[in-house]
């Protein structure tokens, strides 16, 4: 009872009145027209961006964010997780890996903003000695480098939590598995394929999820790097920085469209979520052939 | 099997059985926990926020400068503590912070300091919900050079006060450098494409002129500037008052005759922060020319040797942007007799008199010596004359208007050929 009173006040009502917020324009009901607005708004989606180069717009942003960041970050979770596996004193380097994971995010982006800014960032200078002029540039002032920098740039900052969950999860596979595989000349390409990669399957769908969520409700990284536009153009902007602006920076603030953005997060964010929660109470990662053939084996023992 | 689980069983008796339910008291745990610490928070907060019981009067005040710039501040805090007696508090903040934390705030019916300094848009706004104290009868334009209050004048009440200001007179130079070099500051538009083009030719010189940015105000001041030139006081002032578009012909003509063909030529660099990389970069001779306010006479080690010139040319009736720092008392203030006290001593000549010794800072009070200022300052005070005096462009606008307007002048310097969408934008931001 108690933690129903407290999901009610702490979660259902301020959902429910931020729902109701975005209907309104000041106390006159529009329906959906903070939601037209918000959608037509070029900075939203920007359809010059699609021919002319960023900015694209917050959708597009936080679709490239997926799109780009969450891949890397997975991969490389999964590849330090792997080549850690065996090796002595790995504790303590994912422990520095997951440093990324503890820093607060405006701190990660501050840094970012400093280490790809010319003349002080090693970003550009790094480009520049190795002969690369056209990278030798302030990346903070043009559309492109400034959003592809702070995705590219903030991979290692994800990279421990991927690192730390596919370490768990590798802990989980019974060695049963890998000894019979290599009774049966199985290389470690195979197996990785064959068994360590779909017995994953479940730590990579939570990983998964968790990125998407964090990477629609991105904001602390884009501001510490840039401003409350979200840099050259509003080139990095995202969705929730626009919600921002809405609600603190506009004058007066604009709280029915911020409230119609938060939903618009919270519609996102509940179907990753409805995804995740459904596959993990529904779906069991399949049997590698591998362990269903050391599974057949046994009971023939028997 | 656990023993709790066997004395459950055990103890079932007449009632049943009853499983052991240890997430029940997990949760009156919390509960607990977030009640005793958000009375034991309110509480601190209640206390906290209380004025002081005892007889000792101080003023709380809350403006934006941090370092050198502080330090020329507080000497005009100082008079005032020994003049009236009242003591102070000075809390630097940033404006950009403070924009987002006051309306929560004043909501709550509270306020962080008793004075604060704010430009006039954010000023004007909360004066209309009932957040500002009414500063008529306190301060009033007699004390002021004319025109001084109409930005925090609304509905014939006074909501604000002007401060002192830093013009943003136009392109500051070396004389050493330019002396070494046999160049002179131009006087017609031509003279100055010639005069880009001439330090381009000499050696170390990146580009001619510095792009100061940070969050992208020294931008728009050098976007202001071209303006008030080429287009005029009566253009600046339309701009503000939003009667004219920024997609309007007259407008889009003067960014693509002037300011477009500069940037395409390479005479502007890169944006680089405009602080102690911008002046350094400025001061060593990379880039020989930095458009900035007057504060940078406070910046440099050696004021006497900088030199500036407006953009030559230009219309008839040419204006100059003047950018006054604005105060306010809030309407929760916990001192507002000190409060009113203090803001009519920094609308008086004797405060601004000894902000402005300072260097960098213009009186906006009548009544403020020409001795007072530094000889640099003197100079920069010339400049004014025969130009309006225009408030800044976007502070006067505020809110998202002035973020839009600022990163798509940051993506006007990356891509020049973007002027179209650039001007579109700004103008669906008004």
């Amino acid at each position: 009872m108690p933690a129903a009173i407290l999901l009610l006040l702490l979660v259902f009502y301020p959902i429910a009145t931020t729902i109701i917020l975005s209907f309104f324009s000041g106390s006159s009901f529009v329906g959906l027209g903070n939601y037209g607005a918000i959608l037509q708004d070029p900075a939203t989606l920007n359809p010059n961006g699609l021919s002319g180069g960023p900015p694209y717009g917050t959708l597009v942003n936080n679709l490239l964010w997926i799109v780009i960041h969450l891949p890397l970050s997975l991969f490389t979770g999964l590849v330090l997780a792997v080549l850690l596996q065996r090796v002595r004193g790995a504790s303590i380097i994912k422990s520095f890996i997951f440093l990324g994971m503890v820093t607060p995010l405006i701190v990660i982006g501050v840094l970012l903003g400093f280490t790809i800014e010319a003349p002080v960032g090693f970003v550009p200078a790094f480009f520049g000695s190795i002969g690369l002029p056209s990278l030798d540039v302030n990346w903070i002032a043009h559309p492109t480098t400034l959003l592809f920098g702070l995705i590219l740039g903030s991979v290692w900052s994800w990279t421990g939590f991927s690192t730390i969950i596919y370490s768990a999860g590798l802990t989980t596979i019974p060695k049963d598995y890998f000894e019979a595989a290599r009774v049966d000349g199985a290389s470690e390409w195979h197996i990785f394929t064959r068994i360590t990669w779909p017995l994953l399957r479940p730590v990579t769908l939570v990983i998964v999820t968790m990125s998407l969520l964090w990477e629609l409700k991105l904001f602390d990284i884009i501001l510490g790097a840039t401003n409350a536009g979200g840099g050259v153009g509003g080139a990095a902007d995202v969705l929730a920085l626009q919600m921002y602006r809405y609600a603190f920076v506009a004058l007066p603030p604009e709280s029915n469209k911020a409230a119609a953005v938060a939903c618009m997060l919270l519609l996102f964010t509940t179907l990753v979520a409805g995804f995740l929660f459904r596959r993990l109470l529904t779906g069991d990662a399949p049997k590698p052939r591998a362990a269903r053939r050391l599974a057949t084996s046994t009971r023939a023992g028997e | 099997m656990s023993s709790s689980t066997q004395s459950g069983t055990e103890g079932a008796g007449t009632g049943g059985y009853r499983p052991p339910r240890p997430l029940i008291k997990l949760i009156i745990a919390i509960v607990a926990v977030l009640v005793v610490s958000n009375v034991v928070t309110g509480l601190a907060v209640y206390y906290a926020s209380l004025p002081p019981v005892s007889g000792a009067k101080v003023v709380t005040v809350v403006g934006p400068w941090a370092g050198n710039e502080k330090d020329a501040f507080l000497p005009v805090m100082d008079q005032f503590a020994r003049t009236t007696g009242i003591s102070y508090t000075f809390t630097t903040t940033r404006q950009e912070d403070l924009q987002t934390s006051l309306p929560n705030q004043f909501a709550a019916g509270q306020s962080p300091a008793d004075l604060i300094f704010m430009p006039s848009a954010f000023i004007k706004t909360y004066a209309g919900q009932g957040y500002v104290t009414s500063l008529t009868g306190t301060i009033g334009p007699s004390t002021y050079q004319p025109g001084a209050l109409d930005q925090v004048t609304a509905n014939s009440a006074i909501w604000g006060g002007a401060y002192t200001g830093k013009v943003k007179p136009g392109f500051w130079y070396r004389v050493s450098f330019f002396q070494a070099h046999g160049l002179t500051p131009p006087t017609t538009w031509s003279q100055f494409t010639t005069l880009l083009a001439s330090l381009k030719g000499i050696t170390g010189v990146k580009n001619p002129i510095i792009s100061g940015d940070g969050v992208g105000w020294p931008l728009s001041d050098v976007t202001e500037h071209f303006i008030a030139t080429y287009g005029g006081a009566s253009m600046h002032q339309a701009l503000t008052a939003k009667t004219l578009s920024w997609t309007d012909t007259s407008v889009h003509d003067l960014f693509a005759t002037y300011l477009v063909p500069t940037l395409q030529a390479g005479d502007w660099s890169e944006p680089i922060t405009w602080d102690s990389p911008g002046v350094n970069l400025f001061w060593n001779g990379t880039y020989p020319l930095y458009f900035m306010g007057s504060w940078i006479t406070g910046m440099v080690s050696d004021p006497s040797d900088l030199g500036v010139f407006s953009l030559p040319g230009g219309v008839a009736n040419q204006g100059i942007v003047f950018a006054a720092d604005y105060f306010f008392v809030p309407k929760f203030a916990a001192h507002p007799v000190e409060a009113k006290r203090l803001a009519a001593f920094f609308a008086s000549a004797a405060a601004q008199t000894t902000q402005v010794r300072q260097g960098g800072h213009i009186a906006t009070a009548a009544g403020v010596s020409i001795t007072a200022y530094p000889s640099v300052d003197a100079r920069v005070a010339g400049l004014l004359t025969g130009k309006t005096v225009l408030p800044d462009l976007d502070d006067t606008i505020g809110g998202t208007f002035q973020t839009t307007f600022w990163s798509q002048l940051q993506l006007l310097w990356s891509d020049p050929t973007k002027l179209d969408s650039v001007l579109s934008t700004i103008q669906a931001a008004t």
